[in-house]
């Protein structure tokens, strides 16, 4: 079987663009063999797609669980290493504790957003892509791997579903 | 036979039609055009620009830079504090800057979770506050530390000195908070801002090109990448609300911890929030209206509506600022505490009650003077003199808790008035680096979220109810 060429069509509306989803599937193309690009947010079930999974959440949550223990152990490690008696507090308060395990537990939850958001997204990352500058000026990519020998088929396909147009795409620099 | 008929409504008037298009919702433009627009407004500068900034940089260089070495070199016997106000304009300046640092947060974040449409196109605005803002609170605190090349010492580590931070004490709490809140507001700046530096990397050539294209990521806009994005800035927009709140109520904490007459006060938390988020608005709706006034168009997504939405916020903080500084004088005024006594006729009858004076009309009377008219508040030359106004209140607001309250101790014969010496050319310099800063951004960064422009325009439909147009506004996501 001859290598897959990967197609990319061009659309101004997410109506057509979701259409066009469609008909590739009526083609045979699988979901994970296609991807849409787009400059602004359009929902998966919008166009139509199945959700699309992120582990933000996950990684988010491992940050937070650590900026507790980090928190825990700045409240009641270091006076249990250095023991400080202030104020006639007890040695390990409770309400302070409360303060400051707040505060790591905060930080680690979204430090660990911010980094998982990089790591899903596999940011950052410098390599040539699939990519065409006008997608940030508002027009919908939905780029695609179809067998080389279907591929007239399937650019006749998009082009009757309204794709402004269908080339074949070499991965750029961004 | 003529027939009279009583009538059975009172007189009516034309109702005047608004235009839906006075709203950015209802006016969208191409895409292209827009991002277009965003563009040049951060590429178009005129000499104007360059001779403030060069003066700007002169102040930031002798004023603070300059004033700060010579602090530095000759130690804080040059500032004027000293018993009794140990602290004085520098700690005046932390409050009033994390205060500032607040209306991003709550602009952003609060109206983002609460999905108010009208937040997009100023919602970096703020943001590039809270973070700018934020900057200035931490050189301020550095400055009053006096002997800053041993600030390390903050730092738990094991040394042989055998001393450590002292987690007990709101001080280091306020170290965690500030940090935690710097960092995290930074992040939240840099999330919703990927997409946009991806569209500033597709339209821009040469240097620009190049640190776009590093600072985008290779961000393109895949489902996954919006999806990961959508989440971690709902993780944000949660997380940093409580957070947010807790800085101020730390802030307040390392005052009312205290058992000093004027501080000891358990509405100081939420009266330091308020407060915060009073100056924060404040400097949001001057910073809107010189955006507005001086780039390009600007015009367009900064509109009278935002102003009056803005306004219309301010007076609401306005109302339950008064109300948290009414409730801390009424219960000491009450309890009737000598020393207490002491300070609230000090600050009323005493050398500076001018300045107790100029703060409620900043903080009270021009605002309810102003901000209840409709008319006015969608005059942005008015909204950012007003935003100015409550920010000179905010400043001796917090003049006043500090060196001012501190004049009068348990102990009369310490009571001094204190004078400021080196803090002022220091103040001057703070404000000049967040100016500077955000005239610096502002050529580098797409001041308007355009894909949450866009976003919010599609979302945005006429619909026809009866006989009127009226606006609907579908929840896409």
């Amino acid at each position: 079987m001859s290598e897959p060429t990967t197609l990319l069509a061009l659309f101004e509306d997410i109506d057509p663009a979701a259409e066009a989803i469609e008909k590739l599937r009526e083609l045979g193309l699988p979901d994970d063999q296609m991807n849409v690009i787009s400059g602004v947010p359009i929902p998966t079930r919008v166009l139509g797609r199945p959700r699309v999974k992120t582990n933000v959440p996950r990684i988010a949550m491992s940050g937070a669980i650590l900026g507790i223990l980090v928190g825990v152990f700045l409240i009641y490690g270091i006076p249990y290493l250095y023991p400080l008696h202030v104020g006639g507090q007890p040695l390990f308060p409770i309400p302070p504790g409360l303060i400051v395990t707040f505060e790591m537990t905060m930080l680690g939850l979204m430090g660990f957003s911010f980094i998982g958001m990089f790591l899903d997204s596999r940011f950052p990352s410098y390599e040539p892509m699939d990519y065409v500058p006008e997608i940030s000026d508002g027009k919908i990519a939905v780029f695609f791997k179809c067998p080389s020998e279907r591929q007239a088929e399937f650019e006749k396909a998009m082009k009757e579903m309204g794709a402004e147009s269908v080339e074949p795409k070499e991965a750029q620099e961004l | 036979m003529a027939v009279t008929a009583n009538a059975v409504s009172r007189p009516y008037q034309e109702e005047e039609q608004e235009d839906p298009r006075e709203h950015l919702m209802f006016d969208p433009k191409p895409r292209g055009e827009m991002n277009g627009m965003v563009m040049e407004s951060m590429h178009t500068t005129n000499w104007k620009f360059w001779v403030v900034t060069i003066l700007l940089t002169v102040v930031v260089v002798t004023c603070l830079f300059g004033a700060w070495g010579y602090m530095i070199a000759k130690g804080l016997g040059v500032a004027g504090v000293n018993r009794p106000a140990y602290w004085g304009i520098f700690l005046t300046n932390v409050v009033f800057w994390i205060g500032i640092s607040h209306a991003g947060t709550f602009i952003s974040a609060l109206l983002r979770v609460m999905k108010v449409e009208i937040r997009r196109p100023f919602t970096r605005a703020a943001e590039l506050m809270t973070t700018f803002g934020l900057v200035q609170a931490g050189l301020s605190v550095f400055m009053h530390l006096g002997r800053v090349w041993r600030s390390y010492w903050l730092f738990p580590y094991p040394n042989q000195r055998t001393i450590w931070p002292d987690f007990h004490s709101p001080l280091m709490w306020d170290f965690m908070a500030i940090n935690t809140y710097l960092l995290a507001s930074t992040m939240y700046l840099f999330l919703p801002l990927l997409p946009d530096l991806a569209m500033a990397r597709d339209r821009s050539t040469g240097w620009r090109k190049n640190v776009y294209r590093i600072l985008s990521l290779g961000f393109r806009g895949t489902e996954g990448e919006w999806k990961n994005l959508h989440s971690a800035m709902n993780i944000f927009a949660f997380a940093i609300i409580p957070v947010m709140f807790s800085v101020h109520t730390i802030v307040a904490w390392d005052f009312a911890m205290a058992t000093r007459p004027g501080w000891a006060s358990s509405v100081f938390g939420p009266y330091f929030v308020i407060g915060a988020l009073h100056s924060g608005i404040g400097a949001v709706l001057l910073v809107l209206f010189v955006i507005r006034s001086t780039m390009k168009h600007m015009k367009y997504f900064l509109r009278p509506e935002h102003f009056d939405f803005l306004g219309k916020l301010s007076l609401i903080i306005s109302f339950t600022w008064a109300y948290f500084f009414f409730n801390d004088y009424l219960v000491p005024w009450y309890g009737g505490d000598k020393w207490e006594k002491l300070l609230l006729d000090f600050h009323e009858h005493g050398p500076l009650a001018w300045v107790w004076m100029t703060m409620l009309i900043c903080n009270i009377v021009i605002p309810w003077a102003i901000l209840w008219n409709k008319k006015w508040r969608r005059k942005p030359w008015l909204m950012g003199i007003i935003g100015f106004v409550i920010n000179i209140g905010m400043w001796i607001e917090r003049y006043v808790i500090i060196p001012i309250s501190l004049t009068i101790t348990r102990m009369p014969f310490t009571w001094r008035i204190y004078k400021p010496g080196i803090e002022i050319p220091l103040t001057i310099g703070t404000f000049a680096l967040f100016m500077l800063l955000y005239m610096l951004a502002s050529r580098l960064i797409p001041l308007i979220p355009v894909w949450e422009v866009q976003e919010g325009q599609e979302a945005h439909t006429l619909r026809k109810v009866g006989k009127a147009t009226i606006p609907a506004v579908s929840e896409i996501d």
